[in-house]
């Protein structure tokens, strides 16, 4: 049984979804070409009319040097929306195309213009709410007190609302250069745009974490998301890892049968070199996994795997010595009358220590010996 | 509203066919042709300089009645005129003659920093080329021809603010900073627990956060006075503030926002009535009018070289001897010591004892050389041909409907200084700066202007702020205020 259960477990991590998924900041050139997913188009800027500004702001056209994504993988409302501001040359009807976008957006309610829903950094104030829908999509909504900014804001919502969350994701702020609207990228505070996106997509991240921990716990979250049906084992939780906050390793199950893909989606993210390790015997980290599991929970049964070597490669993982990816599979009497967000707390707690130097993310089985037995 | 437009389409029919437009692009190259594209400033009049010195000191008794087309030439001002200080010096000041998204650029953010002429540009360029060297200790020519350069800018700036010795000006890295040095030097050995910081609302945050740190530090309490009907500082309620207690005020000299003055002198004396010293932050003061601190009799001054045509990177704190002497070090390094051992070390006279470390040698030299620069133009001409210019901002920003604009009205006895910060009902200023930028080369500034209080206490988030300075024209306000017009109709027609 429980060999059968690890074997699934590495069928698990088969990615079906294209790796290294791209941090929306880096366009380089190392885009992996084996995936057919992505068509290696390189992109043209269309020539603006000389009425507009003839040569674009620095930080555009330092931006502009780097390959764009390339338009077809933004989302298809976000496309439709991109190819209308191109053909439209003038400038002053590019704005009034924003402001009628602006004017059409669906407007915040008050109770949700927060703190925590504000865009910081902003001269205006910005409000973007997001929640997923019955699909686990992202929805978004959002708001603000300059009607330019909203129309950018709207620009967003409307291209990205109904999509799933890793979409959403991957979208590189670079495409605001393809509307024309002489929006700076520069990330700096007064960055409305860029900082609105990254907000959209930080929430859109959380609530897709969320929802996995209230799938296990079979819970609404938000208020108004269903108990998304992953399809995936109840005694297979898989959670994320956060280890600090310029890395946030996230675990998304797709919904068909447990793909599991590492996302890493905050602006700044480690870029090294990636370290290949061996996939063999267990390293100092594996063993230390080991050893603190066994003294601490008296395990019936242990298994810890480096899987690290199916992530190398990925973002989240460069920098490390390789041992970064675990399954640890625990029998063990002290899970008893404990429900499985609690185990896996037990577990996570025990590896702190770990978890802060490196360790990157952890699949664990978590059972007590009637369970295995029983089963 | 359409009635404006229409003088304006009256004026300038040469131009323009229909009334929303970007303004035609061209090149300005020979900037003291102003008069090529423009409601008409053809009554130059080719008068001597005396003359129309004489009739400008007339023209400013006389009470401009505020029209309804503010875009009415003022034909009978030769101080606004083709041949005012605003033409005249434009062509020293190279970044001016560029095109900004299709037109001319009109830069109206000089309260954020000014532009530097040539002569500044030379100096600087000069100094790196012809004898770079590190100041105070070297023996070899370039440092020594370095050290009295740098020493000559010092002495400089205390001429131009008439200090009664040069030792009485530390460089430092710009206000803030200098600001800085006071409330850690001076602050936390002199302010205990309940003694009191006396401010305005009105304040830059640079004049406020530093002494909220050295508050936490030292129990000291910080008050601040606020408002009055006319929205500028309430000069009374500040004075009523003031008690034993108080150990120093630290206010502006010209407000960044509210284009308000204070009364200086006074507030020195009842200050002093009380035994509090007067720190002035007048950054906005010292680059366009006369700033005598000995008339003054001010404590401590700051300001800053960036805003006075200088480059960046140096500012200057001037102190009065007796206090700068008595006063411990803020940085400490190399240049501000004497002699250093292990276990201690003794440091040197003010003005070294507060530069710690390099200096910025070369943008002192610069500093010195904007200063030659105001000084033979003269501070008292650049301030009288503000005041005509920042009286015509106001009247022409009056005129745009919905609008609001802060601080003071200008009058007989009121003098405004070149900037207005303002709010258009129903439009977010950065919407306004975005499109006056994109659609019309035009910069000003949108936000809190680092005076959040101030913002909090007016009722608003952000404002927008034009901003003047002597090598602005007549014809830049103009332009401002047509693309204004324009940005207001093209926001307001979505709603």
């Amino acid at each position: 049984m429980s060999s059968s259960s690890i074997s699934s477990s590495l069928r698990l991590f088969t990615t079906k979804l294209p790796r290294p998924l791209l941090c929306p900041k880096t366009l380089i050139p190392s885009k992996p070409h084996n995936l057919s997913f992505l068509k290696p188009i390189s992109f043209q800027r269309l020539p603006t009319t000389p009425s507009s500004s003839p040569s674009p702001s620095p930080s555009v056209s330092a931006s502009s040097s780097v390959p764009l994504q390339p338009i077809e993988e933004l989302p298809p409302k976000l496309q439709e929306i991109v190819k209308l501001f191109q053909s439209v040359q003038e400038p002053k009807a590019k704005y009034e195309q924003l402001l009628f976008y602006g004017k059409n957006l669906k407007p915040l309610e008050t109770q949700f213009k927060t703190k925590d829903n504000k865009v910081e950094g902003c001269v205006s104030q910005v409000w973007v709410r997001a929640y997923l829908d019955s699909d686990d999509n992202v929805v978004f909504e959002a708001d603000s007190d300059s009607v330019l900014t909203k129309g950018l804001a709207a620009l967003l919502v409307n291209g990205l609302s109904g999509r799933p969350v890793n979409e959403v994701i991957r979208v590189s702020p670079d495409f605001a250069v393809l509307l024309g609207l002489q929006q700076s990228l520069t990330p700096s505070r007064n960055n409305g745009f860029l900082n609105m996106l990254r907000l959209m997509q930080k929430k859109a991240l959380q609530l897709a974490m969320e929802a996995e921990k209230g799938e296990n716990l079979g819970l609404k979250m938000d208020g108004s998301v269903e108990n998304g049906n992953f399809g995936s084992n109840s005694d297979l939780g898989v959670e994320k890892t956060p280890v600090g906050v310029s890395n946030l390793g996230l675990k998304v199950d797709s919904r068909d049968g447990n793909v599991n893909v590492e996302l890493d989606s905050e602006v700044g993210g480690e870029r090294n070199r990636v370290q290949s390790s061996n996939s063999g015997g267990l390293g100092s980290r594996g063993t230390r996994i080991k050893e603190k599991l066994e003294s601490e929970l008296s395990p019936v049964a242990i298994e810890v795997e480096d899987i690290s070597y199916q992530h190398a490669g990925h973002a989240g993982v460069r920098g490390s010595d390789g041992e970064t990816h675990f399954n640890v599979k625990v029998v063990s009497k002290e899970f008893e009358g404990k429900s499985l967000v609690k185990r896996h707390r037990l577990v996570y707690g025990l590896l702190q220590e770990e978890l802060q130097s490196g360790l990157h993310a952890l699949s664990i089985v978590a059972k007590t010996p009637s369970e295995v037995n029983g089963s | 509203m359409p009635s404006t437009l229409t003088l304006f389409n009256l004026c300038c029919n040469s131009i323009m066919g229909t009334v929303v437009h970007k303004l035609p692009s061209f090149k300005f190259l020979n900037p003291t042709s102003s008069s090529s594209h423009y409601c008409s400033t053809t009554t130059t009049t080719t008068t001597t300089t005396r003359t129309s010195k004489t009739f400008r000191a007339g023209s400013r008794r006389r009470s401009f009645s505020i029209s309804a087309s503010a875009s009415a030439v003022r034909e009978d001002n030769p101080a606004l005129g083709s041949l005012s200080l605003g033409h005249i010096t434009r062509p020293d000041f190279p970044i001016l003659h560029q095109e900004v998204n299709g037109s001319r650029l009109v830069y109206l953010d000089n309260a954020a920093t000014s532009q530097k002429p040539t002569a500044v540009l030379n100096a600087l360029q000069n100094y790196y080329e012809a004898y770079n060297s590190n100041v105070h200790r070297g023996i070899h020519y370039l440092s020594a021809r370095a050290t009295d350069e740098y020493e000559l800018a010092r002495k400089k700036v205390a001429a131009f603010i008439n200090a009664s010795d040069s030792g009485e000006i530390v460089f430092t890295k710009n206000a803030t900073e200098a600001i800085n040095l006071v409330a850690y030097s001076w602050g936390m050995s002199n302010l205990k627990p309940e003694d009191e910081v006396i401010l305005t609302i009105a304040e830059h945050h640079s004049a406020i956060v530093p002494w909220q740190l050295v508050a936490q530090k030292t129990g000291a309490i910080l008050k601040f006075a606020s408002l009055n009907q006319d929205e500028a500082p309430d000069v009374d309620k500040l004075r009523q503030l003031f008690s034993r207690k108080t150990k120093i005020v630290v206010v502006h000299h010209v407000s960044n926002t509210l284009a308000s003055v204070l009364p200086i002198e006074e507030i020195v004396l009842w200050a002093h009535d009380v035994g509090a010293k007067v720190l002035v932050d007048a950054c906005q003061s010292v680059p366009h009018m006369v700033v005598n601190v000995q008339s003054l009799n001010v404590d401590f001054l700051v300001a800053s070289s960036h805003k006075m045509c200088g480059p960046t990177g140096v500012g200057f704190l001037y102190g009065k001897s007796e206090l700068l002497s008595a006063m411990p070090p803020f940085l400490g390094g190399g240049e501000m010591i004497s002699d250093v051992f292990l276990d201690h070390s003794t440091y040197a006279e003010p003005p070294s004892r507060f530069e710690a470390g390099t200096p910025a040698i070369g943008e002192a030299i610069g500093l010195g050389a904007a200063i030659d620069y105001l000084s033979r133009l003269g501070m008292q001409k650049i301030h009288d041909y503000e005041i005509e210019l920042a009286k015509y901002l106001y009247e022409s920003l009056l005129s745009v409907p919905n609008i609001h604009v802060y601080g003071p009205a200008p009058s007989e006895n009121v003098d405004r200084a070149a900037l207005c910060s303002f709010n258009v009902e129903n439009i977010h200023p950065t919407d306004i700066a975005t499109f006056l930028d994109q659609q019309h080369g035009v910069a000003i500034r949108s936000g809190h202007h680092c005076a959040q209080p101030l913002h909090r206490h007016l009722g608003v988030n952000a404002s927008a702020r034009a901003s003047l300075h002597f090598y602005n024209t007549k014809e830049d306000v103009d332009d401002f205020i047509q693309a204004l017009n324009d940005t207001v109709n093209f926001f307001n027609s979505f709603k």
